[in-house]
């Protein structure tokens, strides 16, 4: 199918175990990633040459200066948009080789995503979000409202689970969205500014189940933000200024 | 899933579904109640001229239409009229004779059609003897009688009580001369009937035209023109059985088909307007509620919905909204209908007019299945086409652009 796979099979064909290589391999690897906006006439240069590699279980953070080009790395990897040029590998597949369906069926099944707000479908209960992703994925009605109701308990919601996202607190909100981004059992979940609408409690509490469900789960963070406390609490810390890699630090677990 | 997604989003914007159902439903009744109207109308009118002389069918020798000459005749009329009143939904059979004769009083003379008819059966079938002006109308028995327009009567100089004389020819191309005495005019406010027609006895008819029983026509009526339509597969086969044809309504009163023809076209303009316009309305609705949730659907793609998805929960919203607003509109139109369909619609100002055809001077609008769905499944078909063009776009949707929008 894509060159990819073939490699893949060639080195499989020298003995090695496809496990084996899928786990020592990066999860995510961004080479040589630039991104410009075209805007009429004027050209906005957001992403300049970013190389990043995400070992799986990473729980990073992303940060930098508004406009160095945070949420623009997050789409890219995310396959929201394409980069002009350069490559992003995500899970052994090269986005650039998938179409738009295929971009979106990858990003049902492989990527969890939590965005700063407006994330819930406003009609539907917290329950109903949740088990969104597992309607489009395809589950039947009752594993479907089972791993919602575990999804949603996991993130603390018990009891709330018939209310609308309108009379939910903004903390509660964004815990929903982390039980619909993790209820497809992604390979990895994105958020941008996932506490940037959130008081110090609600942003700490959020940032504290993401680290816990890192932790149990082993599902791979990448989390754009500014916010200092989520920073502190990251496992490793990328920072972004002017579209490039200025820093990045991987801290001992703690 | 898509259907009560769709379902809950129509009802995010309350006001503004209620308002979007309301212009539907009221367009949707307007147009129920203006089709059932016509619809109501043309039966009137239909009836009420073909009562007045035709007839709502006639059986004819094939081309008496052409030539209607007294010679081209039915003979022995009697077993088929007794066949055609047994055809469900024919109530009468009416014989008749005619020709074109001269009347006289003394030196004063006119042309006129006269026809030789059964007042028993001929009753049931025109409303001539309901115009009644003066005297009275031919009945059983009558020999010595004749029934005439009123202005003919005038234009000779004659009125009730006085003997008019009449000169033709026979069917065998005889002279034929009748003297008889005028014992009722009518008044139908049709310039040309009450200026040339006469009724006489069918027996004093075929004994003054040298006739052997035999007549011209048979004109059938029943209790409505469409139950007379209904029969006519059977009438015609009966015809032929006999070698006769069937004339229907719109072939014994083409100009009245072609005036009806007219008015459809041109009130399908009026009401086409009204679709386009309740059309114009709904989608713009529909835009607005695009662009507020750009940002929602920019979610849905990010999180793997497919773009058509999207697009069908839109176009599903947009006819769920349609269809409540024009069931709402039918729910209320039919029952409103239905009650002037009971008791009419006055017609002020025509009540005179109307009684001298014989009608009632109130106009009956006709529920039937068209005139309660046609407006409503138009309205209906338009904004379902009319919302494929927004909801195809949402396909072209790039998920961080509609992310990004306010
Ligand atoms: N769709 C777009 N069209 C044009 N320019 C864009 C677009 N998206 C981003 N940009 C520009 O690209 C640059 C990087 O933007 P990006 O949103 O990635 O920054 P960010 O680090 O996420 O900033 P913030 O902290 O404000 O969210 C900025 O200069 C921005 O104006
Ligand atoms: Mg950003």
């Amino acid at each position: 199918m894509c060159p990819e796979r073939a490699g893949t099979r060639n080195r499989i064909a020298r003995g090695q175990p496809e496990g084996a290589l899928r786990e020592r391999s990066p999860l995510v690897s961004c080479r040589g990633l630039i991104k410009t906006y075209v805007q009429g006439a004027i050209e906005v240069p957001a992403l300049r040459g970013v190389d990043l590699d995400l070992a799986r279980g990473d729980f990073a953070t992303l940060a930098g200066p508004s406009g160095s080009g945070k949420t623009t790395l997050l789409n890219m990897i995310g396959g929201l948009d394409r980069p002009s040029a350069g490559d992003v590998v995500l899970d052994g597949r090269n986005l650039a080789t998938l179409g738009k369906a295929e971009l979106a069926e990858l990003r049902l099944h492989r990527i969890g995503f939590v965005f700063q707000s407006y994330n819930l479908i406003p009609v539907l209960s917290a329950l109903e979000n949740v088990e969104f992703i597992l309607r489009l994925q395809g589950i039947a009605p009752r594993e479907r409202r089972q791993r919602a109701l575990e999804a949603l308990a996991d993130v603390g919601l018990e009891g709330l689970e018939g209310r609308r996202p309108a009379h939910l607190s903004g903390g509660q909100q964004q815990r929903v969205a982390v039980a619909r981004a993790l209820v497809g059992r992604p390979a990895i979940v994105l958020a941008d500014e996932p506490t940037a609408n959130l008081d110090t409690r609600n942003a700490e509490e959020l940032i504290e189940l993401m680290a816990a469900l890192n932790a149990r789960l082993g599902t791979t963070f990448l989390m754009g933000t500014h916010d200092a406390r989520v920073i502190a609490r990251a496992q490793r810390h990328i920072e972004l200024t002017d579209g490039r890699i200025s820093s990045d630090e991987t801290r001992p677990a703690g | 899933m898509l259907a009560s997604l769709a379902w809950r989003n129509l009802w995010r914007q309350k006001t503004r579904t209620i308002i979007s159902m309301i212009s539907m439903g009221f367009a949707s009744l307007l147009l129920v109640f203006m089709l059932s109207l016509q619809i109501g109308s043309y039966d009137t009118m239909k009836t009420g001229t073909l009562r007045l002389q035709d007839g709502f069918a006639q059986v004819q020798p094939p081309g008496y239409a052409d030539d209607p000459d007294i010679s081209n005749l039915i003979e022995d009329p009697a077993p088929i009229i007794a066949e055609l009143k047994a055809v469900e939904g024919i109530a009468e059979a009416a014989p008749r004779a005619g020709t074109f004769v001269i009347l006289a009083n003394g030196e004063t003379s006119y042309g006129a059609a006269v026809l030789g008819i059964a007042p028993e059966s001929e009753v049931n079938v025109s409303t001539l003897g309901a115009a009644l002006g003066q005297g009275r109308y031919l009945e059983p028995g009558d020999t010595d009688a004749i029934y005439l327009g009123e202005t003919l009567a005038r234009n000779l100089g004659l009125a009730v009580g006085d003997r008019v004389s009449l000169l033709g020819s026979g069917a065998d191309r005889s002279v034929a001369a009748d003297s008889l005495e005028i014992v009722g005019l009518f008044r139908t406010g049709v310039p040309q009937i009450d200026r040339q027609l006469a009724q006489m006895p069918l027996d004093r008819f075929q004994e003054t035209f040298a006739l052997q029983g035999e007549v011209n026509v048979i004109a059938l009526s029943g209790k409505r023109l469409a139950d007379v339509n209904r029969a006519l597969p059977e009438l015609r086969r009966i015809a032929a059985a006999h070698g006769l044809v069937v004339r229907d309504w719109a072939e014994l009163q083409p100009a009245l088909k072609q005036a009806i023809a007219l008015d459809v076209s041109t009130s399908a303009a009026i009401y086409l307007s009204l679709v386009a316009v309740v059309t114009f309305i709904i989608l713009n609705t529909l835009y607005m509620s695009v662009l507020e949730r750009t940002r929602e659907f920019g979610i849905l793609l990010a999180l793997g919905m497919k773009p058509g998805a999207i697009g069908r929960m839109m176009w599903l919203e947009l006819i769920l909204l349609a269809a409540l607003g024009c069931a709402s509109g039918v729910a209320l139109g039919a029952p409103l209908v239905l009650w002037f369909q009971q008791h009419g619609i006055p017609v002020p100002g025509m009540e005179n007019i109307m009684a001298q055809f014989g009608l009632p001077s109130r106009i009956y609008p006709s529920l039937d299945p068209i005139s309660a769905s046609a407006g409503p499944l138009a309205i209906l078909a338009s904004v379902a086409l009319g919302g494929l063009v927004p909801c195809l776009r949402i396909r072209r949707l790039h998920p961080v652009s509609a992310m990004r929008a306010a």
